[in-house]
């Protein structure tokens, strides 16, 4: 490695003569070094001429290309505060950015579903509470009537499989043919957004469910029933119509809840224990079926 | 290597800032003229401290990128270049962990380190004459690396650490022994070149 | 052709929807280099490409893409490592922007690494011309552009086989013109076939030509050879001709006509790539 003399460098903040050019050459070359690669730094810190002139001794493909990249990314962004937050927490940037794809992830449709829930949760505590006159009067055992927290009850896990189906029909992925067609594992896509819409679906549910007058287990109770749901649709969608399918698992729902809660006394009959040990059998079930039809994820091919 | 074509003509010193403050408001052009601006130097200054050009690249990438984030950081005291070397460098760091594997990311101020490398700039612009020039480069190249990343690049002993890719505890007792050997050199007076030769044979590393 | 060294062979597949049969027993192979599907719509060009594409599977026959096996799952994902797909009907995130549906597209085709992901997104906008729209949402972006979009998104990752599905529909005169450069200077010598309904894109680009009708394939060769085929039975005249099967007016004023038995006194003319799917056409009672 050359290393000119310490004379030289005092011409590193001349006015461009041939030796200061020769100087910059040498340390865009890397090879200046020790306390004159200090000096020649310390000038380009303050003078503008002398980086300029140094640009023009640096490979210049390697520079476009840098160039186009950054702008491509400044471009793209780097997903606001809750990216940047999960990012830090570990979560790989390319998990994040498959997630941001997914309609029941972006802030549109969970302002919606926190919505329907306030609405339902807000009408089922003014009656349970007595805050407006509903005319309904308390059931057995001191619990509300099941009248009241139906409307709840019903829609809560509805709303979750809704989220996770838009996590994976077709019909919500524009590009459908192209994640088809491409080799990063459908099943890895899935869990991921269906695991996410089921989290970010799930948490205003149960939290909704904390403000009703009811058992203090409400809230828990609600995670069976909405996890069977999901794992029902997404089992059924390995054998027929993923849109079908979703439907199918919606029915399967609201049909058993609306004839229990109508025909019983016994009020939050929907979510005792005989309820929830059918739920716990059927997502097990679902989860089996799931995990030996796998593939069916990965194929997309057409029936 | 070929020579650029078609950089951008010679920029005024004064130019920078308003250019920085039109990044902050999210101006791609005006980051794209940053970039032809600055990256050149970057990136060799960069190469010098990181031999892996691959690292360097993202490196550049990701300071630009922090620039086109935090550009309202500046505060118009010291050089715009200055202001970017120092989140430069700790994005070098970075890439440099990350490249190491290591998972998570410090998070660094941009805006502290442009006083402090300025004041050492001044400083060092005129070395090269005096004895403290003589002294620095009598120093082996291993103390002197770290004399450089903390005086001159303005990082922690941490982060010394990384950049010259051994541990911290090594970085502190380089950094002194240099700071000693550099006293010793200053408070002596000046002698021949036989003596500088058994000084340097004193200082260099084991 | 050599059926050993063939990157793509498709043999004896078919497909049918309901009642209707798609593919009809169709054999073909393809090298690496431009190849062109044309027939016109309903023929099977879609169903064929999206079997070649691993998205669709047929009924009967047997695929075979660089001699990997798309029924079998673990040769089906390495065939879709090295893939690049433009399907006829692409949707978008409507809400995404140009470079952010690339970078995820990136993301599915496995590349990871947001660096990597950024250069080559650069890249392929680059060599499509799209530089200038990347922070554009894609709402906003015309059709041809959407289209060009298509065809950006499949470059990514240097594909070995281009399966591109009517890649020049939507595209005005000049685009297309680019996209004819666009496809000759790729890295790699990948396989690319694409399908259109358009004889000149046929006799501007593709090197061979595979034609499609009702099923079946008719036709695969070069252009001149399917030109060929029209031999001896086109013909110019100052006035339309009732006894041939097509009749045109071109832009010189004269009329054109291709059929079985030119007049006598007709006067000849050398056949175009378009005549001699005309006649392919004729011959196989497709209007």
């Amino acid at each position: 490695m050359t290393s000119p003399s310490p004379g030289a460098a005092g011409q590193v903040g001349g006015s461009g003569g041939h030796t200061a050019d020769d100087l910059l050459a040498s340390y865009a070359d890397g090879a200046v070094d020790g306390v004159l690669a200090w000096s020649v730094e310390a000038h380009l810190t303050a003078c503008a001429q002398c980086r300029s002139a140094l640009s023009a001794h640096v490979d210049s493909e390697r520079l476009a290309r840098n160039r186009s990249a950054l702008l491509v990314r400044a471009a793209i962004g780097d997903g606001g505060r809750a990216h940047r937050m999960l990012r830090c927490c570990g979560v790989p940037d390319y998990l994040l950015r498959l997630l941001a794809a997914t309609p029941s992830l972006r802030r549109s449709w969970l302002l919606s579903v926190i919505g329907v829930l306030a609405v339902v949760a807000g009408e089922a505590a003014a009656v349970g509470y007595g805050w407006i006159p509903g005319g309904r009067s308390a059931g057995p055992a001191g619990y509300p009537a099941p009248a009241v927290l139906a409307p709840f009850l019903l829609v809560a896990p509805l709303l979750v499989l809704a989220g996770v189906a838009a996590a994976f029909l077709p019909m919500f992925e524009p590009a459908y043919w192209l994640a088809v067609a491409a080799p990063f594992s459908g099943v890895r896509l899935l869990l991921v957004r269906a695991v996410s819409a089921l989290t970010a679906a799930l948490v205003p549910a149960v939290c909704a469910a904390f403000v009703l007058p009811g058992p203090g287990w409400l809230p828990a109770a609600l995670l069976l029933p909405s996890l069977a749901l999901c794992a029902l649709a997404l089992a059924a969608a390995t054998f027929v119509d993923p849109s079908a399918a979703a439907v199918i698992a919606g029915a399967l729902w609201a049909l058993p809840a609306a004839l229990l809660l109508a025909t019983t006394n016994v009020p939050l009959a929907i979510v005792q224990w005989h309820s929830q040990s059918a739920c716990a059998a059927v997502l097990i079930a679902s989860a089996v079926v799931l995990f030996v039809r796998r593939d069916r994820f990965q194929l997309g091919w057409m029936r | 290597m070929r020579t650029a074509a078609g950089m951008s003509p010679v920029a005024e010193e004064r130019d920078d800032a308003p250019l920085l403050r039109a990044v902050a408001r999210g101006d791609e052009d005006s980051l794209a003229a940053l970039y032809d601006r600055h990256a050149g130097w970057l990136t060799v200054r960069m190469t010098r401290r990181c031999a892996m050009p691959d690292v360097v690249d993202h490196a550049v990438q990701d300071t630009f990128l922090a620039l086109w984030r935090e550009a309202g950081a500046y505060r118009g005291g010291g050089d715009v270049a200055a202001f970017i070397w120092g989140i430069g460098v700790r994005r070098l760091i970075d890439a440099i962990r990350r490249e190491n594997g290591a998972r998570r990311r410090m998070r660094w101020r941009a805006a502290e380190p442009s006083v402090v490398i300025s004041a050492e700039d001044q400083v060092l612009v005129g070395i090269e004459h005096g004895r403290l020039g003589q002294a620095l480069a009598e120093l082996s190249p291993e103390l002197r690396g770290a004399i450089e990343a903390t005086v001159l690049d303005g990082l922690t002993c941490a982060e010394a650490a990384v950049l010259l890719g051994v541990a911290e505890g090594t970085v502190k007792s380089r950094c002194h022994r240099a700071r000693l050997a550099l006293r010793a050199a200053l408070t002596e007076p000046a002698t021949g070149p036989g003596t500088q030769i058994t000084r340097r044979q004193a200082w260099e590393t084991p | 052709m050599n059926e050993d060294t063939a990157a793509v062979r498709v043999d004896c597949v078919s497909r049918r929807y309901g009642a209707t049969r798609a593919l009809d027993e169709v054999g073909l192979t393809l090298e690496r280099g431009i190849t062109g599907l044309l027939g016109p719509n309903g023929a099977g060009k879609t169903t064929l490409l999206s079997i070649l594409a691993t998205v669709n599977e047929p009924d009967a026959g047997r695929v075979s893409v660089f001699g990997l096996d798309p029924r079998d799952g673990a040769e089906r994902v390495e065939i879709r490592r090295r893939l690049g797909y433009l399907p006829q009907e692409l949707g978008y995130h409507r809400h995404f922007t140009v470079a952010a549906f690339l970078d995820y597209v990136a993301i599915l085709k496995e590349i990871t690494d947001r660096h990597r992901r950024a250069e080559e997104v650069a890249r392929v906008l680059a060599a499509i011309g799209l530089e200038r729209y990347a922070r554009k949402r894609i709402r906003a972006l015309s059709g041809g552009m959407r289209q060009r979009l298509g065809i950006a998104q499949a470059l990514l990752g240097n594909p070995d086989l281009l399966v591109l599905d009517e890649p020049t529909a939507g595209l005005d005169p000049e685009q297309r013109l680019r996209f004819r450069e666009l496809l000759s200077d790729l890295p790699g010598d990948p396989v690319i076939v694409l399908s259109t309904h358009q004889a000149d894109d046929i006799a501007a680009i593709c090197p061979n030509v595979i034609v499609l009708l009702e099923g079946q394939v008719r036709f695969a060769g070069s252009p001149s050879g399917l030109a060929a085929a029209a031999g001896g039975q086109v013909w110019s005249a100052d006035d339309r001709d009732h006894g041939a099967h097509l009749s045109w007016r071109g832009g010189d004023g004269r009329w054109r006509h291709v059929g079985d038995r030119p007049p006598a006194d007709a006067e000849l003319v050398a056949p175009t790539v378009e005549d001699g799917y005309l006649m392919l056409s004729h011959a196989a009672g497709v209007r």
